[in-house]
């Protein structure tokens, strides 16, 4: 357990943004190996074997996606989901401007086990920088061979298009992705048929994070059973946690899965700032469950997560002191899913937008005894009632920390206002 | 698409029921005459599940599945009626109202509107939203047919869905997101569509409505008469409805075989051309001047006129006049006043090849089924008939190959020998043409070839078909006597007198100059129509029929279906076309004593035995010998 440095182990090194220095650092290595090595069905074998689950947020095992690919229909295609947009991630960013020939090697590696010819990277608009060094490491592995026809004389073709989208969030959602990428309004499908039966352009099709990419020339590298040891049972291998708020230090930190969040925050992270008490934080994401310090030695691992009431999510650690008023983050957030709701169907659209009028209110003093309860009752209309999990996701922070702090929604609207403000004032 | 042969057997609120596979939990539940309440669904579009209105409970799934997107499978148990369904229900039925104005009182839509039906039978009684509703633009005008109400709109998608999937035009589309999602066309420019009408009607709210029947009625004081469209030869079956005596809107009323319950705007809208503004009465001329008098002396004045020039007499009946008015027509003209010149062709082709019943092998509905469909002359054939695009579009959409060509070798082409099945669709004035390609396709592919040819006015084909021409008989039987000179021979042949049966404004006489200046030279013109005409200057008799809302009778579509139309207004203070006829008959000596208007079809039925055989609403079948 602890820190564990696998896909981030080189970063720093001089010139690994570009071909030469990931070269020397090892790189394609795992892609020359795969080649020529390993067939396909074995390649997929290998990641089913090595117990890697996707580091998007849903966590689904990587090999058995693969594996829902109907034998025979071609042509078939890869998409690398670097539309990174969860508040409080930042890992996709990080890994793609370090290494992002390693996030390429990791899609060609996918590419060829799946028997996909063309790949896409879907990435956020707002990653600009990221965007051109990916651009450019493309280029550059075109020049060396490592894409296009008859890859390093394998006869593998593969070719990798990258395309910016346009700043919405739903766009992380896999079917809103491909969606967009066809050129469509960024909006979810309907679920069958699923996107590895008819994904983009109706072909079947792969959706993978690139965190989760970016593990596979390691797995290759040094197979299934050196990836499968780290780890818990069943969360494999490392992840990377990005942590915000009120720590001393935030950033990226990558941990053997099932390290105890209490490690995290308090040593990588150096504890709270400014010497105060932890009040609770968020793992996973804007959307998910809030957690308190009671639950510092669960283990930084989907299950374990999970078992605690929340999620893991996309990996962030969203850590909050004991001055935060946590109605005015959930109001926040929820104010983001409002924002963000695509509008397709009426739970999320209408719910969201009521959901953030409430919020409002309560934070602003005008609050009414009767909201925190509507606020659960919208949750039950919202929840699992949704077109896609964006709806389902803007009620679970909302509803946990009516859970925990439902006192503090019963001060804001009995005091007409946020305690935490009055003292924050006071204090000044 | 595939054929469907398993069938399963699945529980809705405790009872089971056998459906095909591929059938949504929606429709399963129907069949046992259980309602889901639904916004976004719609049988004719794909399901997108995007209101939620229909969530119901299915065993072993976690969560509410959604009955118009979820197929069902064997064994499934499926709950509509549970504490949770009915819980979420209301919760969606108060997101769909948050910002919903609630001005049901001056909405056209109340009376007949999904949202408040379902509100009622759903809903919660009160909302608990008590924030200030959110304002989107109201009356937004969509095009001079259609005015947007954005503050209405639940963002169902039907309309932006048939603009993609049914007409085709992708004019309607959804822009912003979330909260601000609204509907709208690009850059705001007016719709264009020719199918606009039929957003009104698939709307579940009052966001979409149409500018004509605007603030004209509520739903539950119209008079709802099941008639046929009066605009062209497709013969949509609709809705006439009226208030006080008026007609108000023309709505769908689907018939599968014909309209597959949509209308073009050009029929929807057509309905003010036979709006009556006050009881008009006969009129004779005399002494240069058009004189008030009554049916009789009118009738008198016409008989007199027409007796007078005997042969050299002309008829003219509009293709929009029924099948009764025409069979008195022919009738009147070969058996009491002995002359062979009849004609109904429209001036747009006055000389279009005569129709015969290989013109209608191919029924509307087999569009579908065909592999490959030629549409001879593009566009023209669908501004003759606007529905068809809908058609032609949906069977694109399964499969098949439709092929708009302006001449008759890229059809030829176009169509490979392994075709099993071609149509060929052309307007009447294209028919040569269209049977020249029949012909040769006939000898290219392996499987049969038939055309649809579409004809004018709403029973053009029922014109052809009693032989209201110069050169048929009834049925297309060939005339004993002489043939009898087309519309446009009848100046060279020397008629000197016509009688001109206008049925509707929308396929009127149209004079060219040149016809014109010959009709005011005549010794005789009886013109006898349904709305004032600009023949009205020629005409020294003038006898007012009704109006195509205004009768009962029946007309035959295109394809050879006889369809009843019926008085959706009452007018009995204008006499009934047929009446006019027989009158005139028995004033030129003809015993003909019709009592109703049905005992003039049993009659045309006796003597047309193909009509007798078609039972109404059917095809007549003229293959089948009598």
């Amino acid at each position: 357990m602890g820190l564990k440095p696998l896909l981030t182990k080189d970063f720093g090194r001089e010139g690994l943004a570009h071909l030469q220095g990931y070269e020397v650092a090892g790189g394609y290595t795992g892609l020359k190996k795969a080649l020529k090595e390993i067939t396909p069905d074995d390649l997929i074998e290998m990641v089913k074997k090595s117990g890697l689950r996707g580091r998007g947020g849903a966590g689904f095992p990587t090999g058995n996606k693969w594996g829902f690919l109907p034998k025979g229909v071609y042509p078939r295609y890869l998409v690398c989901n670097a539309d990174e947009s969860e508040p409080g991630c930042f890992k996709d960013r990080y890994l793609i401007e370090e290494s992002p020939h390693q996030v390429l090697e990791g899609i060609l590696i996918a590419a060829y086990a799946i028997g996909c010819n063309l790949a896409f990277i879907y990435i956020r608009g707002e990653y600009l920088p990221q965007a051109e060094a990916l651009e450019a490491a493309i280029e550059e592995a075109r020049q060396a061979g490592y894409l296009g026809r008859n890859v390093l004389g394998s006869g593998f073709d593969v070719d990798v298009i990258l395309h910016r989208g346009a700043g919405a969030y739903i766009c992380g959602e896999e079917t809103a992705l491909l969606t967009s990428l066809e050129g469509y309004r960024g909006e979810p499908r309907l679920k069958p048929p699923f996107p590895a039966v008819k994904g983009l352009y109706a072909k079947p099709t792969v959706v993978n994070n690139v965190e989760t990419l970016a593990n596979l020339p390691h797995i290759v590298n040094h197979g299934p059973d050196w990836f499968a040891a780290m780890g818990t049972p069943t969360g494999k291998g490392t992840r990377l946690w990005c942590m915000s708020g009120h720590v001393n230090r935030p950033g990226n930190y990558e941990l053997e899965m099932g390290t105890p969040i209490r490690e995290l925050i308090f040593e990588h992270g150096g504890g709270i700032w400014k010497g105060r008490k932890l009040k609770a934080f968020q793992p996973g994401g804007a959307s998910m469950m809030v957690l308190l310090p009671e639950h510092l030695d669960v283990g930084l691992d989907f299950d374990a997560i999970a078992k605690a009431g929340s999620m893991a999510g996309a990996g962030a650690m969203m850590v909050m002191d004991e001055t935060t008023c946590i109605v005015d983050v959930a109001r926040r957030l929820v104010k983001f899913f409002e924002h963000e709701s695509c509008g397709k169907c009426t739970p999320c659209r209408e719910g969201t937008y009521w959901m953030a009028n409430l919020f409002d209110r309560i934070e602003f003093g005008e609050g009414k005894p009767g909201d925190p309860d509507l606020l659960l009752d919208m949750g039950y209309n919202i929840d699992g009632r949704s077109f896609c999990p964006l709806g389902d996701a803007s009620t679970w922070f909302p509803r946990s920390v009516i859970k925990y702090f439902r006192d503090e929604f019963e001060q804001h609207i009995s005091e007409k206002g946020c305690p935490f403000k009055k003292e924050r004032e006071a204090v000044a | 698409m595939a054929v469907v042969t398993d069938q399963v057997t699945v529980t809705v609120d405790g009872r089971t029921v056998t459906v095909p596979k591929g059938t949504l939990i929606l429709d399963a539940a129907k069949k046992l005459g259980i309602e889901i309440p639904i916004f976004c669904s719609h049988p004719k579009m794909d399901p997108v599940a995007v209101c939620r209105m229909c969530l119901v409970e299915v065993e072993k799934m976690p969560k509410l599945q959604p009955a118009c997107a979820v197929y069902v499978s064997d064994g499934m148990v499926i709950r509509t009626r549970t504490d949770q369904v009915h819980k979420y229900q209301n919760g969606l039925l108060e997101f769909l109202l948050t910002n919903h104005p609630l001005d049901c009182p001056i909405c056209d839509k109340g009376g007949e509107c999904p949202l408040q039906d379902q509100t009622y039978a759903y809903g919660p009684g009160a909302s608990r939203y008590d924030f200030p509703k959110k304002h989107f633009d109201k009356a937004v005008p969509l095009s001079d047919k259609i005015l947007l109400d954005r503050e209405r709109c639940v963002l169902c998608w039907r309309c932006t869905r048939f603009s993609a999937e049914i007409s085709g035009e992708r004019e309607l589309a959804l822009i912003q997101r979330g909260k601000e999602t609204v509907i709208g066309t690009f850059d705001d420019q007016p719709a264009r569509s020719e199918y606009q009408g039929n957003w009104t009607e698939i709307c579940p709210v009052g966001a979409l409505t149409s500018r004509q029947y605007r603030f004209s009625s509520r739903p539950w004081d119209l008079d709802r008469t099941a008639t046929i469209c009066p605009g062209c030869s497709m013969g949509c079956n609709i809705h006439a409805d009226a208030r006080n005596n008026r007609v108000g809107r023309f709505q769908s009323r689907e018939n599968l075989a014909v309209d597959d319950g949509w209308l073009c705007d050009y029929g929807r809208f057509s309905f003010p051309n036979f709006q009556r503004d006050g009881i008009e009465r006969p009129r004779v001329r005399r002494d240069g001047r058009l004189v008030e008098v009554t049916y009789a002396e009118a009738i008198a004045a016409a008989a007199q006129g027409l007796s007078r020039i005997g042969p050299a007499l002309a008829g003219w009946a509009s293709p929009a006049a029924t099948n009764e008015e025409l069979f008195l027509f022919r009738r009147l003209f070969r058996e009491v006043l002995q002359s062979p010149h009849l004609d109904h062709r429209p001036a747009r082709s006055p000389a279009a090849p005569a129709a015969d019943p290989e013109d209608m092998t191919l029924p509307i509905a087999d569009l579908e089924r065909c592999d490959y469909v030629i549409v001879l002359g593009g566009q023209g054939v669908i501004d003759a008939a606007p529905v068809l695009h809908l058609r032609l579009l949906k069977s694109e959409r399964r499969g098949v190959h439709v092929l708009k060509v302006d001449h008759l070798s890229a059809g030829l082409e176009g169509v490979p020998a392994e075709a099993q099945a071609v149509g060929i669709l052309a307007v009447g004035a294209r028919k040569d043409e269209a049977v020249d390609l029949q012909g040769r396709l006939a000898g290219k592919v392996k499987g049969s070839v038939r055309r649809l040819i579409v004809g004018d006015g709403p029973n053009g084909r029922g014109a052809q078909d009693l032989g209201i021409l110069p050169d048929r008989g009834s049925g297309y039987a060939a005339l004993s006597g002489p043939a009898g000179r087309p519309r446009l021979g009848w100046e060279a042949a020397g008629i000197l007198g016509v009688y001109l049966f206008e049925a509707s404004p929308l396929h009127a006489f149209d004079a060219s100059g040149e016809e014109r200046e010959w009709l005011a030279r005549l010794d005789t013109v009886v013109l006898q129509r349904s709305r004032p005409s600009p023949l009205d200057e020629v005409a020294h008799v003038i006898l007012p029929g009704r109006t195509f809302t205004e009768k009962d009778g029946t007309v035959t579509n295109l394809e050879g279906r006889v369809q009843l139309i019926r008085a959706a207004v009452d007018a009995a203070a204008v006499r009934d076309d047929w009446r006019i006829l027989q009158d005139l008959a028995q004033a030129l000596g003809a015993e003909w004593h019709y009592g109703v208007v049905e005992d003039v079809f049993a009659d045309l039925a006796r003597a047309m035995p193909q009509y007798q055989r078609a039972l109404l609403g059917e095809r007549v079948l003229w293959s089948e010998a009598p």
